[in-house]
């Protein structure tokens, strides 16, 4: 007689999660976009460079956090529909539109979704600087700041306080401002960067911040020129040497800089 | 009469050696029967208008529909066989409305006439295991009004899947002399009222019977008020002022 | 659930110049529901230190006890005020005596070194391993919000006004990212001369 052999499960995970945290700031005629760029998987960590940050036009940003791969993969069907929709209509998709476009991405993959959180930043059609949020099933908002990923949780407190004032009361004669000046933006978005670099072990490395202008604006007229470690990657600029000089660009349009740092790598 | 022809114009998708493809002229020839339909493009937004046909007068004038909404932005007027137009503009409105849930703003004008021109070649004998879709091209021209990004614009659409851009366009049996009238009084700087006046005079020539707010119809697509069919009081006031 | 969260409720604790502030959120709750708004988690030991007590409650209440017990009992004997380090030892032995059935609370101690009013702070974990930072100490269902806004807001050398706001705007932002967390709050700002305790005015939701 055969011995009997029951039911053998085996499961298998998709998923993994490789850590990291991603945050946007919006301004008036301005957006923030900014990542770190270490990939992780538990206690090792794969790469010290692994871009979480992505240009899609000359007036889009998208960061992705999350499951690595799937963000790859999802940030490359973003730009391959862009690309669609550049032949199909003959214009670049507004912000809005790449938003919506977004979450029906997202959303086609409600039962297998892709496991990232979206943040994307960039200019309006108006000229505003704007930050759209997702969840990984698509659900989004707008918003004028949002911190995601490992240290979402260390971040996001610190960003209610600093940039919607969030507990702080107003002196009479002068009410808090709506929007920030974009180096006030920067230096929230480096000490964030820091104390999630600080007390996560997750977050590190290298830090990458984009910054989208609205037309019209220039780096010296908010106030930072001669800021070191400074390239544009407009697509109409074509800057080889990547330093960015405050010189006549070629750009007509939005513009974007990319702005890198170093976070410690213990 | 045809019989020269007999050799190539039964397959729908086969050139002759002369490199036409007769049915689909024979489609455009259809056009050539419907009602007269204009269209005219001012800085101030599209004027359509039809003739209709009363071929009776049991006939309720009122369910003859030859101009219709594919979209808040957008509308259409039609020569030919108008039953097939229904088709083309199904599809207009699915594609406009997939293209607001897709990416939240209004499809351009080129893009929805791109997509209705799209549907017109997909005539023919089907592939391998696929259910054949038309049997034969559409027999009916459209002409798509608008407003997008780029302003107030006027697309004509034929049975070839071609598609142009006009500023004024006749259509239909009238639109020899129709158009040719619109040739002479069209100019760039009309106002809306101007073009509505011209749109009634150019049909008004052209048609058998006496022009009334019964055997016309007529459309507009404004930046403030977006597609809309005028009102039979709005129309008969435009004919009183004529 | 985790057990540490059944309750609810988050203490920070910051080094000042010449001072030390500690602060708690004033939230009691069984789970997701909120059974009282008026629950201090945070107890002088003598007039110049303080311990909070962030964790299940009951145990709360219960080492509450155990620490007077024994801090009495202390300064029966030497016939003296305990020390702030000398009390964080004490934390951590009767948490280490129950090394395999914990009280289930991570303490954070604040006071001022008696003579050079030289600052201390301390935490440990729910079996008492102590740890001694210079800057400051978080624990609770929001340590990690905590932990990214104080980083973000202390800085070395504050002035006893200056760490009173610091310590007040680490924990109410922190606390408003927590479910379990919040509905008041109270600081504890002890300088040489005084012991300053306000009661702030935070968000009730």
């Amino acid at each position: 007689m055969s011995p009997t052999v029951g039911p053998v499960s085996r499961d298998f995970n998709p998923y993994s999660d490789n850590g990291g945290t991603i945050l946007a700031i919006a301004g008036e005629d301005f957006a923030v976009v900014a990542g770190d760029t270490r990939q992780s998987e538990g206690y090792n960590i794969q790469t010290r460079y692994a871009p979480k940050v992505f240009r899609l036009t000359d007036k889009a940003v998208l960061a992705v956090n999350g499951f690595a791969a799937d963000g790859n993969m999802f940030v490359k069907k973003v730009k391959q529909r862009l690309e669609w929709y550049r032949h199909a209509h003959g214009k670049d998709m507004q912000l809005r539109a790449i938003a919506r476009m977004i979450q029906t991405m997202l959303y086609a993959k409600r039962f297998f979704p892709y496991y990232v959180y979206n943040i994307l930043g960039g200019i309006e059609e108006d000229g505003s600087g704007a930050v759209y949020s997702f969840d990984p099933v698509g659900s989004y908002e707008r918003e004028a700041c949002r911190a995601a990923g490992a240290a979402q949780s260390l971040v996001q407190p610190f960003l209610d306080n600093q940039i919607y004032f969030k507990n702080q009361t107003p002196a009479i004669d002068a009410p808090f401002p709506r929007h920030l000046p974009l180096s006030h933006v920067l230096s929230i978005v480096t000490d964030s960067f820091t104390s999630a670099t600080e007390r996560h072990i997750e977050v590190g490395d290298g830090l990458e911040i984009y910054i989208i202008l609205a037309k019209g604006k220039t780096l010296s007229g908010l106030g930072l020129d001669g800021v070191k470690g400074l390239s544009e990657v407009t697509s109409t600029v074509d800057d080889s040497d990547g330093s960015a000089s405050e010189g006549e660009s070629l750009a007509e349009g939005e513009r974007i800089f990319v702005l890198r740092r170093e976070l410690k790598k213990d | 009469m045809f019989l020269t022809r007999s050799e190539y114009d039964r397959g729908v998708n086969t050139f002759s050696p002369e490199g036409r493809l007769f049915q689909v002229e024979y489609a455009i020839e259809a056009i050539k029967l419907g009602s007269t339909t204009v269209g005219i493009k001012t800085p101030e937004g599209v004027v359509l208008g039809v003739e209709k046909r009363v071929q009776s007068p049991l006939l309720e004038a009122s369910s003859v529909e030859k101009i219709m909404e594919i979209d808040s932005h957008l509308g259409c007027a039609m020569s030919g066989l108008t039953a097939d137009a229904r088709t083309m503009i199904d599809h207009a409105r699915v594609t406009s409305q997939n293209h607001a849930f897709t990416y939240d703003e209004k499809i351009m004008v080129e893009s929805v006439t791109q997509a209705v021109c799209d549907l017109a070649l997909r005539f023919g004998e089907s592939m391998e295991n696929e259910d054949a879709m038309m049997s034969r091209p559409f027999g009916v021209a459209l002409l798509i009004a608008g407003i997008d990004e780029l302003g107030p614009q006027l697309y004509h659409t034929d049975p070839s899947g071609t598609f142009v851009r006009y500023e004024a366009k006749a259509i239909g049996s009238g639109s020899e002399a129709a158009q040719a009238e619109l040739q002479d009084k069209f100019h760039k700087q009309m106002t809306l009222q101007e073009a509505q006046q011209l749109t009634l005079k150019v049909l008004k020539d052209v048609m058998e019977e006496k022009l009334d707010k019964h055997n016309v119809q007529l459309a507009q697509v404004t930046p403030q008020t977006g597609f809309e069919i005028l009102s039979e009081e709005k129309l008969q006031s435009i004919i009183d002022a004529m | 659930m985790s057990i540490m969260s059944y309750n609810g409720g988050s203490i920070v604790a910051m080094v000042g110049k010449d001072c030390v502030a500690i602060a708690s959120d004033l939230r009691l709750g069984n789970q997701a529901l909120t059974i009282a708004t008026n629950f201090e988690k945070v107890f002088p030991v003598t007039d110049r230190l303080y311990v909070g007590l962030p964790g299940l409650a009951t145990d709360v209440v219960t080492l509450r006890e155990r620490f007077r017990f024994r801090v009495n009992m202390y300064t029966i004997k030497e016939e003296r005020e305990i020390e702030p380090e000398t009390f964080a030892h004490l934390v951590s032995s009767t948490l280490y005596e129950r090394r395999f059935g914990p009280y289930f609370v991570e303490p954070v101690i604040a006071g001022l070194e008696k003579g050079t009013n030289k600052p201390f702070i301390a935490t440990t974990d729910l079996i008492g391993c102590l740890t001694l930072p210079k800057d400051f100490a978080v624990a609770g269902t929001a340590s990690d919000k905590l932990f990214g806004v104080a980083e973000g807001l202390w800085e070395p050398d504050l002035e006893p006004e200056d760490l009173f706001e610091t310590i007040s705007q680490t924990l109410m932002n922190a606390v408003d990212r927590d479910a379990f967390s919040g509905w008041g709050a109270i600081v504890h700002l002890i300088t040489p001369d005084q012991v300053i305790t306000r009661t702030l005015k935070a968000r009730m939701d």
